[in-house]
């Protein structure tokens, strides 16, 4: 009943501070810019892509539709939405200790745990909605404004042309996969949020080692070879494997499941961080 | 009965020793004043009491129960500002109000809270962002926020840091009324020892991490020698006649014709009888014994 009520307080705090509408608002001005491009000059961009194909294949129909451009969407976005979002859940519970509210906040009858669990939650509900804000602008404004049609997806094994009836559900569990991603981003970046007196250090924290796992998982070096299955940035972009025909349903899985296990364990490490820490701010 | 018992308490942060030993007990509808110097281990002490920080030795119990044990049914019938209330600042006194009553574990309506923000005088300015109160306002709305849940216990850790006079005053006053028309009982750390003199019953020294004395204010004071401060037209003759007829009394002379002196049994009535007749020119006597001379006194041990 406290968890569920201080869920509440946190969806509050988080919907009345500007910096949460700095995310929504950014997301949103970098779909409309490249929506505008792809409008303006979204044919020779393509014609750059289908070039070394044209010699052997030719294409009809609407190439240029709202199926692609949500797929180009995603694949630029997906790599800055994880700032977007710690900018909001790397503050908070550092925020609670730079503000000092944090003594208000610990000095009600609601556990140490019951704190972190309710802020994280609101992450997870931040999260999602921007994930969801991400699938309607990408999906439903591009349809809108290109319009429908099949999908032509270019992955290691060649081109791929998927029908515009399958899609739909593609479109849908890549979402769900892009949101397993990114709630892992929001929950290490709550992690960091617990060790942090304020807010700059978690978001700086997450980004660094968004950016060096990043780089440690492109390295074609075997001395990684061990960990990168295991790292969360080599499954971030597992979203993709949905657009590939057929879909390997086990690397799915895999990915879903190291997701959500990097997700449990950073959690764990908040709740005990938490639990244990004195609060002399 | 003891609402708050705290026995051979104890903090240590890595090897520095916050809280050595410290022991009281808080009774009911005791206004109880909790002293010490500057790193005493006040703050420390208080923020165990509130589960903030958790002590490395010693227990804590409130209403009888071990704080540890039942944690949530405690802060429930606690109320608290530790050192300055910090509020959302985005938000309005109100609805910061409603955030802290949501989890203060009862169910607070609306117009309780309008009642609570009427009490403290902030009624017309509830609406308004925190981030626009001055640090009086956020004090007030700090001990809104301590009562509205209706605690048995509030703790106020430094209430009147930072205030100018007349929100000391407007603060004292708040927590007289707290004593006198809603029966609390209140803990009350303060460096301000006259405060203490005035509202307090009971009270416990610090210092250095560990319990100096605790008792009854006023029979504390009973106990202490009493001081004077005496000021005459005519110091030569003052300091003769001091030497000359009470050689075991010590005059130190406070400023110009001004002597603070300490005795240790009441002899003020020969003493001012003697000064008149040897022709001092006396002028004005203040008697002097506080609890800042006690404080001072009991913490140079």
């Amino acid at each position: 009943m406290m968890l569920w009520k201080n869920t509440i307080n946190e969806l509050l705090k988080i919907a009345t501070k500007i910096r949460s509408y700095i995310g929504i608002g950014a997301l949103t001005l970098l779909i409309l810019i490249v929506l505008f491009a792809m409008k303006a000059d979204g044919k020779s961009y393509i014609g750059f892509v289908t070039a070394s194909f044209e010699q052997t294949l030719s294409f009809n129909g609407k190439i240029l539709n709202g199926n692609l451009i949500a797929f180009i969407i995603m694949q630029m976005l997906i790599v800055h939405v994880p700032l977007l979002i710690s900018l909001v859940t790397g503050d908070l519970l550092s925020g609670e200790e730079a503000s000092g509210t944090i003594r208000m906040l610990a000095t009600k009858p609601i556990s140490r745990s019951g704190i972190v669990l309710s802020k994280w939650i609101a992450a997870t509900i931040y999260t999602l909605i921007m994930t969801v804000w991400l699938g309607f602008l990408s999906l439903f404004v591009a349809k809108w404004m290109f319009g429908t049609g099949d999908l032509i997806v270019l992955n290691s094994n060649g081109l791929l042309i998927i029908p515009e009836a399958d899609l739909a559900w593609r479109f849908g569990l890549a979402l769900i996969i892009a949101f397993l991603a990114l709630w892992t981003v929001a929950t290490l970046s709550l992690a960091f949020s617990a060790f942090a007196k304020n807010s700059v250090g978690p978001i700086v924290s997450t980004m660094s080692v968004i950016i060096l796992f990043t780089i440690i998982g492109t390295l074609d070096v075997s001395v990684f070879d061990a960990i990168k299955p295991y790292m969360f940035t080599t499954h971030m972009a597992a979203w993709r494997s949905v657009f590939e025909d057929p879909y390997p349903t086990s690397a799915i899985w895999e990915s879903v499941i190291i997701l959500v296990a990097h997700i449990a364990v950073l959690l764990g490490i908040t709740l005990i961080r938490f639990n244990k820490k004195d609060i002399t701010s | 009965m003891a609402l708050i018992e705290v026995s051979h308490l104890a903090k240590n942060f890595g090897s520095f020793h916050a809280v050595k030993d410290v022991s009281f007990h808080v009774n009911e509808g005791d206004v109880f004043g909790f002293l010490g110097p500057n790193g005493a281990g006040k703050s420390t002490t208080i923020r165990c009491l509130l589960s903030l920080i958790r002590p490395t030795d010693g227990e804590i119990k409130f209403f009888g129960k071990s704080l540890n044990q039942n944690r949530s049914e405690v802060l429930t019938r606690v109320g608290c500002i530790i050192e300055k209330p910090d509020f959302y600042k985005y938000l309005s006194a109100q609805r910061n109000l409603e955030i802290f009553a949501r989890i203060s574990g009862k169910d607070i309506t609306k117009r309780q809270i309008q009642e609570m923000i009427d009490f403290v005088g902030l009624n017309g300015r509830e609406g308004d962002k925190v981030s626009g109160f001055s640090h009086g306002m956020k004090q007030r709305l700090g001990i809104a926020q301590t009562l509205l849940h209706n605690p048995d216990v509030i703790i106020l850790d430094e209430p009147t840091t930072g205030l100018d006079p007349q929100g000391i005053i407007e603060v004292r006053n708040l927590i007289l009324r707290l004593r006198d028309e809603q029966k609390k009982t209140v803990l009350l750390s303060s460096h301000q020892l006259s405060e203490i003199e005035i509202i307090a019953n009971r009270m416990v020294i610090i210092n250095q991490g560990r319990t100096i004395v605790e008792g009854d204010v006023h029979e504390l004071l009973e106990k202490q020698s009493m001081n004077l401060e005496i000021s005459v037209a005519n110091p030569t003759v003052f300091e003769e006649t001091i030497q000359r007829d009470f050689p075991s009394l010590t005059a130190r002379l406070v400023y110009k014709g001004t002597y603070h002196i300490e005795m240790e049994e009441d002899i003020r009535q020969p003493l001012i009888q003697r000064l008149v007749e040897t022709g001092c020119g006396v002028k004005a006597v203040i008697p002097k014994r506080s609890l800042e001379d006690f404080f001072i006194k009991m913490t140079e041990k």
